[in-house]
């Protein structure tokens, strides 16, 4: 969904590509495409975004009125499953990306379906535990400050992962659709940064929410 | 030559309207103050605290102006003297820079900032974080959506609008809020401290000494909330009141004594005053058994209290009865509901409220 | 590049050229118009509540109003006039001033605006139903949980706010990469003109100060739709936890609005003193260093809220620190006119008259950078005469400076100098008038915000006066908006460098061609446009010959309508909060039907030929 308009530094116009185009690589003043470039901006500001949510999390996480405490509902057991399931996807989106450039469109597409199920794995192990914390522990949204931050913070995060499967599926289905005219190497890329960077910050989230309650 | 007469047209009118505006201004029935002695002035405290900060004010100030001299003289000088002349079209000489007077501009403003913080700093821990005396009057101040509650937990006295003080006495108040963020402000014995829900914000100074005579009650220096809490917030007004000792302990020994029941208006007013006890109580009468915070002003001694409804109005018959017709009339959005009171009702309500055996104003 | 890209051809003119465009030039005019349009309304507000304080117990404006007009006036002038117009120059110069042929994300840029657009509007519906935000600029909590302001106006400000900081957000990241990717060949970091690089350090700061206040909203918003507990706390929360992070986002945003106006005035300076910029490199490693700090000094809004004497001591030591980056741009500015041949347009009246307003104002921050004194300025008058000193005195003097300047190269037309003049001189005395005396106010202990006050206290004589100065400044705008329709058809033709300046942008025809450079430049200088014409001497260079053009090599992005069905979904997100009174399906299906927008009109974008 970005769109990007190159120029050339030695005065030649730029050429224009749109997502169903593959893209030229042409020189910047940093050498990392506006796109990429675009993006690690981005990131930045998540970190900023996240930071301000993890901290919140923390100042908030003892100061339950009433309800229950954070090692009284987290089920660590689960959590590492969906975790590792993240991480996994991770790995899955290097291989697609590496597929992509390799030009090997059954590959390609196998490896983006992969980190898409495995997106879409996760945010079920969400479900799966924001439904156990609502329905056996009643913690719901407002039943105390801790269960607010705890959603907010996590909720936010899987906001995030479904704006990535979302992505990632129609990555998928525009190379499906496309064939092997599309390799869109620089695009797929954007989507992985952003992929691992979601990935990061449920690794940040683990330790400080998940692992911190056993410290 | 016609734009010359628009302009001076436009300045004569605005000038006019001006003066309009003034000789208004000059009928009304008030003096006209524009000095710094005033009610609230920030610079004419009375305690030790703002006597501190008028020290780091006076450094500052001083500075500051020094430096905008050094700004606006040069500036002044430099527009003067590089003024573009007639018919002069070459370029001046392209001069990039200067270390050495780039360095300067850098450094002679570092150390002048150094001539302000040390000030400051002394008088930050001189004043912040103390520790509570023991011989201090405690006093708990709790902001309401508009008025100010004071809390003497050692006295046994709830007030509302005046903290009374002994003059020359270390004070001890913790102050908080009951419903949104207000700020305490009397600036006369100091800087403001906000008061939020949840926090208590400690404050220790010293009150000042009484100026008048005991005659009068005791000195009345405003304060007002500082924190916008709501409709009525300007409303929301409160004064410290400094007594000799003497006058003060007169004040703690009269405040709690109930009202007199002896007249007939009197005693119709007590019966009226039952409509009330939900939320307001007064001391040594059934109101102030009724367990639980009332959320109206306590209303012992209301009689004493030199105003009415935030500080807004005089406490005088005419104006409590104004209060009592429409409180919303004097206090918008306030939560006092309009009772409906008839007027003999008001007239009673006003002989039972507001007698006191200690009229402090 | 597809063959037939350039050659697709579509409306240049009339209103679906506007809502499509995404011309860098095009989409700056439209923030321009719209932040001067907010610009009125957010000053009838600031008339009204003088008018209100003219007199003691004055009965003009009821006192919910009152606060409406005060939360309406803060947020306006900040979120819907300085900062857009600022935007609006970053889009018209940016592109322009390094040298490239657009920004780095050109719908991206359009989609910016749109949604700007509609969160300044849907602040401004509050107007309509009557339900102003009364909560102050900066809505402290508690005030603004739902059992304290019951009424939809407090959403208002959230989701304005929302919706705002999403486009600005987007805007940021799109010039961030455009000013550290798309430069000229040989346009290096230190040869970018200053104003550049207060865009850039500006965009910084929104990146990374933006997320704060976003969480901070999306707390307030669950807190008040859901009833959470964040800022409530008799559920655990904490009520300063609102202040610190409002205050962590908002110190950085009194950076996002006055960099931009330094950087203008910088560029006004030297070019009507005719020097190079005084130390330059000194500007900009002072900008940065004030970006820096920015973030370092939030709790100095705080001195008063019981954080003890550690942390005032600290906050008010880095606070001090700022005064000296700012103190090196004041006397660099100095020295830059100091032998200079000092031409006395309207643009360098108001440029000059930012350095003493804005010296001024900074000054008196200093004396609040002291906690002991701040205690007793904070929240009086004195503070809203030292932030208008800055804030009015400061960035929208030199944005009006910023008007005036490229005004003839947006246009093609000079502005009416005389009525300039005009307008400046009612704007200076106006504007000291108002707000000179509002430091004896603060003096004399008046709190701000206050709708009305006693008779005895003292006040009356200076709020007289700052109520007359008010009205001086409001004649004045009248005449800025007189000059501005006056110029566009009766101006003066200004061809391409009416003001001989240093910087690209006046090396192209004015209004620039919508592909804005033939050929790309080759830069060699820091003020390469003054280096081509000039000699180091100062004699004439005779112009090169234009380079040769091939129109094939031209690329325009195509217009696209789905940055503003984008945006409007957005704002579809945004009013469902504002529906639970209709009824669940109603609220969470406006608010569905925004979010599928947002996805169906990204897929559009997607798949769209760029």
């Amino acid at each position: 969904m970005l769109d990007s308009q190159h120029t050339g530094s030695a005065g030649t116009a730029g050429t224009i590509h749109g997502a169903g185009q593959e893209a030229h690589t042409h020189p910047t003043n940093t050498g990392v495409d506006n796109r990429k470039f675009a993006m690690w901006t981005l990131i930045a500001s998540e970190c900023f975004l996240f930071g301000t949510l993890i901290g919140n999390y923390l100042i908030h996480k003892n100061r339950g009125i009433s309800g229950p405490k954070p090692h009284e509902v987290y089920q660590i057991d689960i959590t590492t499953l969906s975790t590792f399931d993240l991480l996994m996807s991770s790995v899955a989106m290097v291989f697609a990306l590496y597929y992509c450039n390799a030009r090997r469109l059954r590959l390609f597409q196998f490896w983006t379906g992969v980190v898409a199920l495995g997106g879409l794995i996760f945010l079920g192990f969400q479900y799966i535990e924001f439904s156990h914390f609502v329905l056996k522990e009643d913690l719901g949204l407002t039943r105390n400050i801790f269960a607010s931050s705890f959603y907010l913070l996590t909720g936010c995060h899987g906001a995030h992962v479904t704006v990535g499967v979302i992505w990632m599926l129609s990555i998928l289905i525009t190379s499906l659709i496309k064939g092997d005219k599309w390799f869109n190497s620089t695009m797929v890329e954007v989507a992985g940064l952003y992929w691992h960077f979601v990935d990061v910050v449920w690794i940040i989230i683990f330790t400080v929410v998940y692992l911190f309650v056993y410290v | 030559m016609r734009r010359k007469t628009g302009i001076t047209l436009g300045a004569v009118a605005w000038l006019a309207s001006a003066a309009a505006w003034a000789k208004k201004f000059d009928e009304m029935p008030y003096k006209i103050d524009g000095g710094f002695d005033v009610p609230m002035s920030t610079i004419a405290g009375l305690t030790e605290w703002t006597r501190d900060i008028n020290y780091v004010y006076l450094i500052t100030t001083v500075i500051v102006a020094v430096i905008f001299l050094a700004v606006a003289l040069p500036l002044i000088y430099t527009l003067y003297k590089f003024r573009a002349k007639e018919g002069d079209d070459t370029p001046p000489k392209q001069l990039h820079g200067n270390v050495i007077l780039e360095f300067l501009w850098t450094v002679i403003p570092a150390v002048l900032l150094i001539f302000i913080a040390v000030p400051t700093w002394k008088i930050i821990f001189k004043h912040d974080g103390l520790p509570a005396r023991a011989d201090a009057i405690k006093v708990h101040v709790v902001g309401h959506q508009w008025w100010w509650e004071f809390q003497y937990p050692d006295l046994g006295i709830t007030t509302a609008y005046e903290l009374h003080l002994p003059e020359n006495t270390p004070v001890d108040l913790s102050i908080t809020s009951a419903d949104v963020y207000h700020a305490f402000w009397i600036p006369k014995f100091g800087g403001k401290t906000s008061a939020i829900q949840g926090n208590i914000n400690r404050l220790s100074l010293t009150s000042p000494l009484a100026r008048l005579p005991e005659v009068a009650g005791g000195d009345y220096y405003q304060g007002q909330c500082v924190e916008l809490c709501g409709t009525s917030h300007a409303l929301m007004r409160h004064v410290g009141v400094v007594h000799t000792k003497e006058g003060f302990e007169r004040w703690v020994k009269a405040h709690n004594q109930p009202p007199k029941v002896e007249t007939a208006s009197q005693r119709e007013g007590e019966q009226v005053f039952a409509r009330c006890i939900a939320c307001h109580a007064i001391e040594g009468t059934p109101s102030a058994s009724i367990p639980g915070d009332k959320i109206g002003p306590n209303l012992s001694s209301f009689g004493s209290r030199s105003h009415l409804a935030g500080g807004t109005r005089k406490n005088t018959e005419e104006n409590l009865a104004i209060w009592l017709r429409n409180p919303q009339g004097l206090k918008p959005g306030v939560l006092m509901p309009n009772l409906a009171l008839t007027e003999p009702e008001i007239a009673a309500l006003t002989a039972y409220l507001r007698q006191s055996t200690y009229k402090t104003y | 590049m597809s063959a037939s890209a350039h050659s697709q051809s579509y409306s240049k003119t009339g209103l679906w050229s506007w809502i499509t465009t995404v011309d860098h030039k095009r989409i700056g005019i439209l923030y321009a118009c719209s932040a001067l349009a907010f610009m009125v309304i957010a000053g009838i507000d600031a008339l009204l509540m003088r008018s209100q304080l003219a007199l003691p117990d004055n009965g003009l404006i009821s006192a919910e109003t009152y606060n409406g007009l005060v939360t309406m006036h803060g947020t306006s002038m900040i979120f819907l006039f300085i900062m857009p117009l600022s935007a609006g120059f970053f889009n018209f110069f940016t592109p322009l001033m390094i040298g490239a042929p657009d920004v780095a994300f050109p719908r991206l840029n359009a989609l910016s605006f749109w949604i700007f657009l509609f969160g300044g509007l849907l602040l401004n519906f509050s107007y309509l139903i009557g339900q102003m935000p009364a909560v102050g600029w900066f809505a402290y909590a508690n005030l603004t949980l739902r059992q304290y302001s019951p009424t939809v106006s407090v959403d208002f400000w959230v989701w304005g706010i929302q919706i705002l900081g999403l486009a600005s957000l987007i805007a940021a990241i799109n010039f961030f990469t455009t000013i550290l990717n798309m430069r000229a060949p040989g346009m290096t970091l230190l040869k970018m003109p200053i104003f550049i690089w207060a865009t850039l350090v500006t965009q910084v700061l929104l990146i990374l100060a933006l997320p704060v206040i976003t969480v901070a909203c999306v707390m307030l918003s669950f807190d008040r739709a859901f009833g959470t507990g964040f800022f409530d706390p008799g559920a655990g929360g904490y009520v300063l936890m609102w202040e610190h992070l409002f205050w962590v986002f908002g110190h950085p945003e009194v950076y996002i609005l006055i960099l931009p106006g330094m950087g203008i005035v910088s560029e006004i300076l030297a070019t009507f003193s005719r020097k190079p910029l005084f130390g330059y490199s000194v500007m900009v490693y002072s900008t940065c260093a004030i970006g820096f700090l920015g973030f370092a000094v939030w709790a100095h809004h705080m001195f008063t809220v019981g954080m003890g004497p550690w942390a005032n001591a600290l906050f008010s030591a880095a606070t001090m620190l700022i005064a000296i980056p700012t103190g090196v741009k004041i006397f660099n500015w100095m020295s830059t006119l100091w032998g200079g041949k000092i031409r006395f347009t309207t643009a360098a009246l108001y440029a000059i008259s930012f350095i003493a307003m804005f010296t001024f104002g900074g000054l008196s921050g200093i004396m609040h950078s002291s906690p002991p004194i701040d205690t007793q300025h904070h929240d009086t008058y004195f503070v809203v005469a030292h932030f208008h000193y800055v804030l009015y005195g400061g960035a929208v003097m030199a944005l009006f400076g910023g008007i005036y300047y490229w005004f003839p190269k947006v246009t093609g037309r000079l502005m009416n100098e005389t009525l300039g003049k005009i307008q400046f001189w009612l704007y200076m005395v106006g504007f000291n008038l108002t707000f000179f005396p509002m430091h004896f106010l603060g003096v004399q202990g008046m709190p701000r915000r206050i709708y009305t006050y006693a008779p005895d206290r003292g006040w009356n004589l200076w709020n007289l006066i700052c109520t007359m100065g008010a009205y001086l400044t409001a004649i004045g705008a009248f005449l800025f908006a007189v000059n501005v329709f006056w110029s566009l058809f009766k101006g003066k033709i200004a061809g391409n460098d009416p003001w001989d300046a240093r910087t690209l942008e006046w090396s192209l025809p004015s209004p620039p061609l919508e592909h804005n450079f033939d050929v790309i430049p080759t830069v060699t200088h820091l003020d390469e446009w003054w280096h081509r014409k000039y000699n180091e001497d100062g004699t004439r260079k005779v112009l090169a010959p234009a380079p040769h053009f091939d129109p094939q090599t031209i690329h325009l992005p195509n217009p696209s309508y789905w940055p503003i069905v984008l945006a409007f979904g957005i704002l579809l997100i945004g009013t469902g909060f504002f529906l639970p009174s209709f009824g669940h399906v109603i609220s969470i299906g406006t608010s569905v039907t925004g979010a599928l927008v947002v996805l169906g009109s990204a897929f559009g974008w997607s798949y769209e030929k760029a």
